[in-house]
C-alpha cells in the first residue's frame, strides 16, 4: 500500500488549529490510515488505494480537520474561468482518446510541496492510473507554454528534448533507451503514431504517458502550473483531475479551467454529486439509533455535505471522493464521522448449532490414528517444485500442472501426490534421530479433460535402518481398519519411486486407491538420504468422504 | 549420586577389586559378561566416578631365531648333558668336538650353574662328569611357554627371562597400547562395601509362576539414572491452531463449508466486484494456472448480473473470457460467496478454513501459500456492532482479551474494519482479522438480499504469536527437532 510522509510542523500548520502530536497520532488510524513509522519530527502512514485523495498531506489534513471538528463539511473547489484551451485531434482516438486539464496560478513551491506533489502524481499513476495505462498526469511550468495547445499524434521518428535531457531524442529512442520508455512503452502497443501535446509555438509539451518535455520542467521558482491528464477512460481522467485540483488549491494555488474541445472531448466540470441516504439504513447497518442531525454532523466530519429531510439525508459528495460508489459507502462515512471507537460491540443471537464438516471430521480421526501409531504430522505446500515432485522421484511429469510466472522457484507446479514432499522432508532432517515417521493429509491436483480435479490424500513415510515393506503395510491396514472399518489388500505393481518387487497397489473395496512400498535406493540417493525409507499414499476422497 | 548398582556394575567392580588395571576383554573374561555389557557398565561407572580408564602399554615376549632353534634342538647346556649321558665323562676337548665352537662356553658355564655337571682337574686336563639331577632348567621351561606370544606380565620367572634376553637372538620384545580400567578411590570404597548377593534384576513370568520371587528379592535399581529420550508423535502445531479456530467457530454456532483451491477468476474476483483491470488481479500478485480455463463458471443469470454490476460500477467492458481464467484462490471468500450464491440462505452462520495463495517472494514475513479462516453471518437484522461483537468473542476464546477496531478498506465490503489485538508477550498491538459487510454490488447481483457480515484472516500469524516464532517459514519447515520439542499446549 502507498505511503505518505507527514511532517508534524507542516501538518499542524495545515490543520489551522493547534493540535498535539499525540492527538494526531491517535486520530490518524480512525480516518483509515495505518502508522508505518514514527520519528521525532515526522510520521509515515499507509493509506488504502480507494482514498487517492490521501496521497498528500493536504488531503490527510483535510480528513483530520473533519474528525477533529476543526473544519467540517465539503471542501469547496473554486474554479475560475481560464482563457486556456486545448484542441484534440481525432488521430488520438485509437491510442489514448482523452485529455483533461486545469491551470493553477500564483502558488509557491518549496521543496516539501514539490515532494508532496510528485508523490501524489506517482501514487495516482500506480493506483487509479493503473501504472499510467488508464490515466497519466503531466505537470508543467505554465509560463513556458504558448496557448492554445494541441493534443495530437506524431510518428515514432519525431524528435524533442525530453525531461532531464539536453538534446533532441526521437520517440523510438526514448522508448528503447530510457527507463520510463522501457517501463511504460508497452502501453502504446505497436501503434505507428504516438500521442503528443504541442503548443502554438510548435514546442513539444509532453509525450504522454511516457515523459514531459524539458522545456516545462517545474522548479522552486515556478508560480503557475499547467496540469494535463491523458487517459483511455474519461471518468478516471476527471476523477484524477479533481484530486489534483483539490490538492493544489490546498497548497495555495488559484485554480482556472482549461477549455477542451474536439474528438468527443469536453471541458471538465468537476461537479459534486448528490446521493440520498435513508436514516433507517444507517441505523440498521451500524446497529445504532442515531438521529438525523447526528448523522448529518457525522457526515460533515467525514468532509461531506449533508442536509436532513424527514427520514432522508441529502448528501453532497465532492468529485475527488472517488471511493464513494453508493449508499453503503455513505453509511461507512457516518460510522467514521461518528467515531469507530464509539461503537460498542454487541453479540447477535445465534440461530444455529455449529459443526465442522464431514471431511474435516474424517481427517481429524485419520490424524488421531496416525499419531497413535507413532507418526508425526507434517505440513507441506501444495504448490511445489518440479525437481522434488518429478525429477528426484523419477515420476512422469507429462500431466504436470504449472502456474504462470511464479516469483518463487520452489513453488511452480501443483502437487499430484504427497509422498515426494514427505521424502523431501526426511532429507531436510538427516541430522535428527531415527526412526523418523511422518504423515500428511492434504489436497492433490490432477488434470481432468479441461478442469482441475482436487482430491484429498493420506501419505506416510517411515525411515530407519530396519524399516520394511511389512512394517508400513501393518500401518496401512491398521489405519483403515481402526479408522473406517475398511479391509485393504496389496497387489504387486511396479513404480519408479519404489524398488522393483517391493511395490504394491493398495486395494480397498476392489478399487485401487493408492500405492505402498520401499522407496528405491536411487530415489533415496537422489534426495541425499542415507537411510532406508518405506511408505504409502492413499486417496481418501471417494473412500471415507465424497 | 545414588550408590545403587546394576548387576553388571556390581560384577565389574568385584572383578576390578581382584585384578586392577585390566582391559575390557579381561574384565569380560573374569566377570563372565558380554563385551557389550562391559562397555555399557563401564560407561555408567565412569559417570558415577567409580572407575577410571587410562591408556597403558602392554609388552609381549616371543622367541627369536636362536630361541626357536634352541627349543627344537635344545640349549647348548642340554646338548652337553645329552652328550655326557652317552659318555658319562669327557674332556673339554671331547665336549668341544661335540658342540659348536660358539656354544661351548655357554654350555659349560650354564650346565655347571644348573648343577648338571662337575668339572675336575686331572693332569692338566679338565674332566667333565655328569651329575644325577639334570631336570629341566627354568630357562627351558620359559622357552616352551614362549612358543606363544606372551605378555610380560604373565611371565613368573623374571630372572629366566633376563637370562634368555642376554642370549643373542633368543627373545623378541614388542608392545601394544591398550586402555585399562582401574577403580578410583571412591570405587575402592564402594568395592569394600559391596554385598555378595546381587538379587534378581527383572521380575519374570517364570519367577511369578514358580514362586521364586519369594526367595530372591529384586535388586534395587538406580532410579535416578537418566533414561533414553522418546518422542511422542503429535499433530502439526499449525494444524492444532487451525483445529482450535474450528472449535471456536463451531462453538459460536458456525457450520463449516469447504471448496476448491483452484477457482475461476469469476468467483475469486468478479463475483466480489473486483474489476478486471484491478492491480490485485495481475499475474505478479495472483497465480494463474497454465493452459486451463473453466468450462462453466456460473449460471447464465449469475454471469449476466455480475457483468452488469461491473459495467455500472466500474464503467468498463466486462469480459467472460477473463472471468474463466483459473487461479489458485487468493482468499477463502470465493468459497463463501459461491456458497451464498447457490444456497441463498436468509439466515446463516458459516465458516471455512483452508489454503490460499499469493504470488509473492517467500520471506520471513510472506509465504506463497498459507491458511486463511473466514466466517460469515447472514441475517435480516445483523449489524456492524454485531460483527465487532463476534470478533471480540472469538479473540476472547483464543485468550486475547484486549481488542480495538480501526477503519480500513476491502474492495468487497463496506463498511470495513480491521481488528487490533494486544499481545502481552510482545507488549504491543498486532493487526489480526479484517472484517466488513458485503457491498450491495456483491450481494445484489447474486440474489443475496440480507446483509452479510464477513471476517477473517491468516492463521499463521496467530500460530507465530502462539509459538513465539519470528519467521513464518518455520511453520512449514517440518523440522523434526522443532516438532519433537514444541509443547502441545504452550
Amino acid at each position: 500500500m502507498p505511503v505518505v510522509t507527514l511532517y508534524f510542523n507542516r501538518l499542524q500548520k495545515l490543520l489551522g488549529k493547534k493540535t498535539s502530536q499525540e492527538k494526531i497520532i491517535f486520530t490518524l488510524p480512525f480516518i483509515g490510515l495505518d502508522i508505518e513509522e514514527q520519528t521525532k519530527d515526522h510520521i509515515s502512514v499507509e493509506y488504502s488505494p480507494n482514498r487517492p485523495d490521501y496521497s498528500t498531506d493536504y488531503g490527510i489534513a483535510s480528513g483530520l480537520q473533519g474528525l477533529l471538528g476543526i473544519k467540517t463539511g465539503m471542501p469547496k473547489l473554486k474554479i475560475k474561468k481560464g482563457k486556456y484551451s486545448i484542441r484534440v485531434d481525432p488521430s488520438v482516438r485509437k491510442i489514448r482518446p482523452f485529455i483533461t486539464s486545469l491551470v493553477a496560478k500564483n502558488g509557491k513551491l518549496d521543496d516539501e510541496t514539490i515532494r508532496q506533489i510528485i508523490t501524489m502524481q506517482e501514487d495516482l499513476h500506480n493506483g487509479i492510473g493503473r501504472r499510467r495505462k488508464k490515466t497519466s498526469i503531466g505537470i508543467h511550468d505554465l509560463d513556458k507554454i504558448k496557448f492554445p495547445l494541441t493534443y495530437t499524434t506524431v510518428d515514432r521518428g519525431y524528435k524533442f528534448v525530453p525531461l532531464t535531457s539536453s538534446s533532441e531524442i526521437s520517440i523510438s529512442e526514448i522508448l528503447q533507451n530510457t527507463d520510463v520508455g522501457t517501463k511504460y512503452g508497452n502501453i502504446l502497443g505497436n501503434s505507428q503514431k504516438v500521442p503528443i501535446i504541442l503548443d502554438s509555438a510548435g514546442n513539444t509539451i509532453s509525450f504522454p504517458p511516457i515523459i514531459n518535455s524539458n522545456l516545462t520542467t517545474i522548479s522552486k521558482n515556478t508560480q503557475n502550473l499547467l496540469v494535463e491528464i491523458t487517459a483511455i477512460d474519461k471518468n478516471a481522467a476527471e476523477d484524477t483531475l479533481a484530486i489534483v485540483a483539490n490538492a493544489l488549491q490546498d497548497a495555495g494555488f488559484a485554480i482556472y479551467s482549461t477549455k477542451i474541445s474536439g474528438a468527443n472531448n469536453s471541458t471538465p466540470l468537476l461537479n459534486s454529486r448528490k446521493i440520498v441516504l435513508g436514516v433507517d439504513l444507517v441505523n440498521k447497518t451500524l446497529g445504532l439509533d442515531l438521529s438525523s442531525s447526528t448523522i448529518v454532523s457525522s457526515l460533515r466530519k467525514s468532509r461531506l455535505d449533508a442536509k436532513s429531510q424527514g427520514n432522508k439525508i441529502m448528501c453532497t459528495i465532492p468529485k475527488y471522493r472517488t471511493d464513494i460508489l453508493g449508499i453503503m459507502d455513505l453509511v461507512e462515512e457516518v460510522a467514521l464521522g461518528y467515531g469507530i471507537q464509539n461503537l460498542e460491540p454487541t453479540m447477535p443471537q445465534s440461530v444455529s448449532a455449529g459443526q465442522k464438516n464431514k471431511i474435516t471430521k474424517a481427517l481429524d480421526s485419520m490424524s488421531a490414528i496416525m499419531v497413535g501409531l507413532g507418526y508425526f504430522e507434517a505440513m507441506n505446500f501444495s504448490l511445489v517444485s518440479k525437481e522434488v515432485q518429478y525429477d528426484l522421484t523419477k515420476k512422469n511429469s507429462s500431466k504436470m500442472i504449472s502456474v504462470i510466472d511464479s516469483k518463487s522457484q520452489g513453488h511452480t507446479i501443483l502437487r499430484d501426490t504427497i509422498l515426494p514432499g514427505l521424502i523431501d522432508t526426511l532429507s531436510r532432517n538427516i541430522h535428527e534421530t531415527y526412526p523418523q515417521k511422518l504423515f500428511e493429509t492434504g489436497v492433490v491436483f490432477s488434470k481432468g479433460s479441461n478442469e482441475i480435479k482436487e482430491e484429498i490424500h493420506l501419505a506416510c513415510v517411515c525411515a530407519y535402518n530396519d524399516v520394511s515393506f511389512s512394517e508400513v503395510k501393518s500401518i496401512l491396514q491398521s489405519v483403515f481398519k481402526t479408522g473406517f472399518g475398511l479391509q485393504c489388500t496389496t497387489q504387486m505393481t511396479s513404480d519408479t519411486m519404489f524398488s522393483e518387487g517391493r511395490a504394491a497397489n493398495i486395494v480397498i473395496n476392489n478399487k485401487i486407491v493408492g500405492v505402498i512400498g520401499e522407496i528405491s535406493p536411487e530415489v533415496i540417493d537422489n534426495f541425499k538420504l542415507r537411510i532406508p525409507v518405506a511408505g504409502f499414499e492413499a486417496k481418501l476422497t471417494g473412500l471415507i468422504f465424497d | 549420586m545414588s550408590q545403587v548398582l546394576h548387576p553388571i556394575e556390581h560384577k565389574i567392580i568385584k572383578t576390578l577389586k581382584q585384578t586392577p588395571d585390566i582391559t575390557h576383554e579381561e574384565i569380560a573374561k573374569n566377570a563372565q559378561l558380554a563385551i557389550d555389557q562391559v562397555r555399557r557398565g563401564l560407561e555408567w561407572l565412569k559417570y558415577k566416578n567409580l572407575i577410571e580408564i587410562h591408556e597403558s602399554e602392554v609388552f609381549f615376549v616371543s622367541l627369536g631365531k636362536n630361541g626357536k632353534e634352541a627349543l627344537e634342538k635344545g640349549l647348548p647346556e642340554r646338548k652337553l648333558v645329552n652328550y655326557l649321558a652317552k659318555h658319562r665323562v669327557c674332556t673339554f676337548e671331547g665336549a668341544r668336538a661335540a658342540l659348536l665352537e660358539s656354544e661351548f662356553n655357554a654350555a659349560i658355564s650354564n650346565a655347571r650353574q644348573n648343577g648338571w655337571i662337575e668339572i675336575t682337574k686331572s693332569q692338566n686336563t679338565n674332566i667333565i662328569s655328569l651329575k644325577d639331577d639334570t631336570t629341566k632348567s627354568s630357562e627351558e621351561e620359559l622357552l616352551s611357554i614362549l612358543v606363544n606370544r606372551t605378555p610380560v606380565s604373565e611371565i613368573k620367572n623374571k630372572s629366566a627371562l633376563e637370562f634368555l634376553k642376554k642370549r643373542p637372538d633368543f627373545i623378541m620384545l614388542d608392545s601394544i597400547k591398550t586402555t585399562v580400567v582401574n577403580l578410583t578411590s571412591q570405587g575402592l570404597e564402594t568395592a569394600t562395601k559391596l554385598s555378595e548377593t546381587v538379587g534378581e534384576r527383572k521380575l519374570t513370568t517364570e519367577m511369578l509362576t514358580s514362586g521364586k520371587w519369594k526367595e530372591s528379592p529384586l535388586a534395587p535399581i538406580d532410579v535416578e539414572a537418566t533414561a533414553a529420550e522418546v518422542f511422542a508423535a503429535r499433530s502439526h502445531p499449525l494444524q492444532d491452531v487451525i483445529n482450535e479456530v474450528r472449535e471456536i467457530f463451531a462453538s459460536l454456532g458456525f457450520a463449516e463449508i469447504s471448496g476448491n483451491l483452484a477457482q475461476s477468476s469469476f468467483w475469486n474476483f468478479d463475483a466480489l466486484f473486483t474489476p478486471q483491470d484491478h492491480p490485485a488481479r495481475e499475474m505478479q500478485d495472483t497465480f494463474y494456472l497454465k493452459d486451463t480455463s473453466a468450462n462453466k463458471v456460473a449460471t447464465p443469470n449469475q454471469i449476466a448480473k455480475v457483468s452488469e454490476s461491473h459495467k455500472k460500477g466500474w464503467h468498463y467492458n466486462w469480459k467472460l473470457e477473463e472471468a474463466k481464467r483459473m487461479v489458485l484462490r487468493t482468499h477463502t471468500t470465493c468459497v463463501t460467496i459461491r456458497h451464498l450464491a447457490y444456497n441463498n440462505p436468509d439466515e446463516a452462520r458459516i465458516f471455512s478454513v483452508g489454503r490460499v495463495f499469493r504470488n509473492e517472494k517467500v520471506s520471513y514475513k510472506h509465504l506463497v501459500e498459507f491458511n486463511q479462516v473466514e466466517g460469515v453471518v447472514v441475517g435480516k437484522n445483523v449489524t456492524l456492532r454485531d460483527l465487532m461483537g463476534l470478533q471480540r468473542e472469538f479473540y476472547y476464546k483464543m485468550g486475547l482479551k484486549k481488542v480495538k477496531f480501526w477503519p480500513t478498506f476491502f474492495p468487497y465490503t463496506e463498511p470495513s474494519l480491521q481488528s487490533m489485538v494486544y499481545n502481552e508477550k510482545l507488549g504491543k498491538w498486532v493487526e489480526l482479522f479484517g472484517m466488513g459487510i458485503f457491498r450491495p454490488e456483491v450481494t445484489k447481483p447474486l440474489g443475496i438480499t440480507n446483509p452479510v457480515l464477513a471476517w477473517g484472516g491468516g492463521i499463521e500469524r496467530i500460530a507465530m504469536l502462539k509459538f513465539a516464532l519470528g519467521d513464518v517459514r518455520e511453520l512449514y519447515n517440518n523440522d523434526l527437532g522443532w516438532l519433537r520439542s514444541v509443547p502441545k499446549c504452550p
